[in-house]
């Protein structure tokens, strides 16, 4: 080749030089094309669209999230609504298949349920397998209080009595908080987390440590305690996809996204936690 | 000056040196404790540790120093085949020895949990769980080099966990004939590696799925389907789950409920297919105490049951040889319900559960105050 190219006229070996340099990013451009191609195939939401149906996992054993309706037998609840409304706004018809929860990041990596969508963290440790969608609630360890007490956050409670159920995140978090603060904080324990949040309200304590849905669903909007500061401890809720499923991952984060600005999350929020009984 | 900074640097340098050798010998650096023994008032007092991705030696030796210091002298921990054979016939048992010499050493009695296949046994799409039928040789010669490696420090091995879901069975159908194939299989290998270790089989999931679910098997037809496959000669202890869910371990078995004492009727099962000599251990029980989770209790509720679940097995239970209840510690938070299964969180502060446990085990649980 090398002896050909010397052969040629300057003129013609610039023009099969450009030629060949064309040539070559046309292909560098096709090869990356057909990457991203490739890249961006998903069977799952091909499936998804093909059926009209979306096999959504959960399971109902976790109010207010999902739970079996005691009169109709059929699962209700904050994520069931949530699965509904992603679906209507897909146009598809939304399936629910009841798992028990050790087995749905398996069940999805399986390919035996398009997603799984039942009050679930990020699971770091199965990244490789799974997917996770942007979170779509909090639910992790807050510091209640009523808006006047002049707390904003752990640090304000070197002193002061912590009410919590005893044995339970809260009270754990208590007694590290009492060894971590000068001054430390008096303990103020409880048999139930209602009984722990009604120690705040007699005054006989100045704040309690609960998770956030626990907090609201004693609350019930009425505004007499609230969440101050930010999350002690998050435990922020996902939806879980195929690792292999970049266009449905994509699409719910889409969704959820639209769900948020368009207050239907606050909605369900307001529905299920504060509105609703489901014991 | 000079001469003082120079007097600083050898100590350092020295130290640098001696982690550098320790680095390159692949020991653990933590001091082994002087031999252990566990001080306890119920010889049947377990729990199942969770140390498959615990990476830091201290943690491991802290975890097994608590078991001790509550009183448990047995523990299940669960050993990954394909952490531990990561080419055929290739095996590295460095995590292992560290979780086994620790347990050994603080004076616990370990159970092997044995399962999760490697890449290399299974078809690339298949999840972890999965093994046909051609891969059960391997299977088998991966447990006859566990019993062979850890002769004399590890007595118990449990045969795979929970094969009656469909999840732990590679999403296959559940099937009993299938499991006690590979059961046998694997007795044999273990028995042959070592004649004195006792092999577990079962870990069933009490499940009350309905015949033919997608999903799982009910425990007490699947042991039944083990017996009828001839299963019998390929255990020496049946492994059995108990959990208590809602129900305190007094409530009465019912084959159409989950509890405590559902143990019973897989002993029924025993019993009835001549096998009532052999005794069971309890490798996963106990009971959650999420304030949502409808399958749970209390904490104060989940102390109590807990106390009286150990001591039900002690003084009405002769045919159970251990209870080990799910779980001691998870290595960093599930972010789940399930984090409230644990003893003690995950920066090894002990929950109260952990307090009454160890006040019962010692003899002071009158006296207790973990308020």
């Amino acid at each position: 080749m090398r002896a050909d190219l010397a052969q040629l006229s300057p003129r013609r070996r610039r023009a099969w030089l450009i030629g060949s340099a064309v040539g070559a990013a046309l292909l560098v451009a096709a090869l990356l094309l057909l990457r991203f191609e490739i890249r961006g195939r998903d069977a799952t939401w091909a499936h998804i669209q093909q059926t009209g149906v979306w096999r959504v996992g959960m399971d109902p054993s976790f109010p207010p999230f999902e739970n079996l309706d005691a009169a109709t037998g059929r699962p209700v609840g904050f994520d069931v609504d949530l699965a509904q409304a992603i679906a209507d706004s897909w146009g598809v018809r939304v399936e629910i298949v009841s798992i028990g929860f050790d087995q749905l990041v398996d069940a999805v990596d399986a390919k035996r349920i398009d997603s799984a969508l039942s009050a679930l963290p990020v699971f770091e440790e199965r990244a490789r397998d799974v997917s996770f969608s942007r979170p779509y609630f909090d639910a992790g360890l807050v510091l209640a209080a009523p808006r006047s007490a002049g707390i904003s956050g752990p640090d304000d409670l070197a002193g002061r009595r912590v009410a919590a159920e005893w044995g339970s995140r809260g009270d754990a978090e208590a007694r590290a908080l009492k060894r971590r603060l000068a001054g430390g904080v008096t303990l103020v324990l409880r048999d139930s987390i209602p009984a722990a949040l009604d120690a705040v309200l007699a005054g006989d304590a100045d704040a309690a440590l609960v998770d956030a849905v626990d907090l609201a669903l004693y609350d019930r909007g009425q505004g007499r305690l609230v969440a101050v500061g930010q999350p002690v401890q998050s435990d922020p809720y996902v939806i879980i996809v195929p690792v292999d499923a970049p266009r449905l991952l994509a699409a719910l984060d889409e969704t959820l996204a639209a769900l948020d600005a368009d207050g239907v999350l606050g909605r369900l929020r307001t529905q299920w936690l504060e509105e609703n009984r489901t014991e | 000056m000079t001469t003082k900074r120079n007097a600083s640097v050898w100590p350092l340098l020295g130290l640098a040196v001696a982690l550098l050798v320790l680095a390159r010998s692949g020991r653990p650096w933590v001091e082994f404790d002087p031999p252990q023994q566990v001080v306890t008032l119920n010889p049947k007092l377990g729990v199942h540790t969770r140390l498959t991705d615990e990476v830091e030696p201290i943690k491991v030796q802290r975890t097994f120093r608590m078991v001790r210091e509550m009183g448990a002298p047995w523990a299940v921990e669960y050993f990954l085949w394909a952490a531990h054979e990561p080419s055929p016939g290739v095996y590295d048992w460095s995590h292992a020895d560290l979780v086994v010499d620790h347990a050994v050493n603080q004076g616990i009695t370990l159970i092997a949990r044995l399962g999760y296949v490697p890449e290399w046994a299974r078809p690339a799409q298949a999840t972890h769980l999965y093994l046909d039928e051609a891969g059960y040789d391997a299977f088998a010669r991966f447990v006859a080099a566990f019993v062979g490696h850890f002769r004399g420090r590890v007595k118990y091995i449990v045969v795979w966990n929970e094969p009656n879901l469909s999840q732990e069975w590679g999403y296959r159908t559940p099937d009993p004939a299938g499991y006690t194939e590979l059961l046998r299989r694997a007795y044999q290998a273990a028995k042959t590696a070592n004649p004195d270790v006792r092999v577990l089989g079962g870990a069933l999931a009490p499940t009350l799925a309905p015949a033919g679910s997608e999903w799982a098997f009910n425990d007490l037809d699947y042991l039944q389907g083990m017996y009828d496959a001839g299963a019998a000669p390929y255990f020496d202890l049946l492994a059995a789950h108990s959990y208590g869910w809602i129900f305190d371990p007094d409530e009465p078995p019912s084959a159409d409920a989950v509890n405590y004492r559902r143990v019973e009727l897989l002993r029924d099962v025993m019993v009835r297919n001549g096998d009532g000599a052999k005794h069971i251990i309890i490798t996963e029980a106990g009971w959650n105490d999420h304030p949502r989770w409808t399958k749970a209790v209390r904490p104060a509720q989940r102390a109590a049951y807990t106390v009286r679940a150990y001591e039900r097995a002690l003084s009405q239970w002769p045919w159970v040889d251990a209870v080990c209840m799910w779980a001691f510690r998870y290595p960093r938070p599930a972010g789940t319900y399930q984090d409230y299964y644990t003893f003690v969180n995950e920066d090894f502060e002990p929950k109260p559960l952990y307090l009454t446990v160890q006040a019962y085990a010692t003899g002071t649980l009158a006296g207790v105050d973990a308020r």
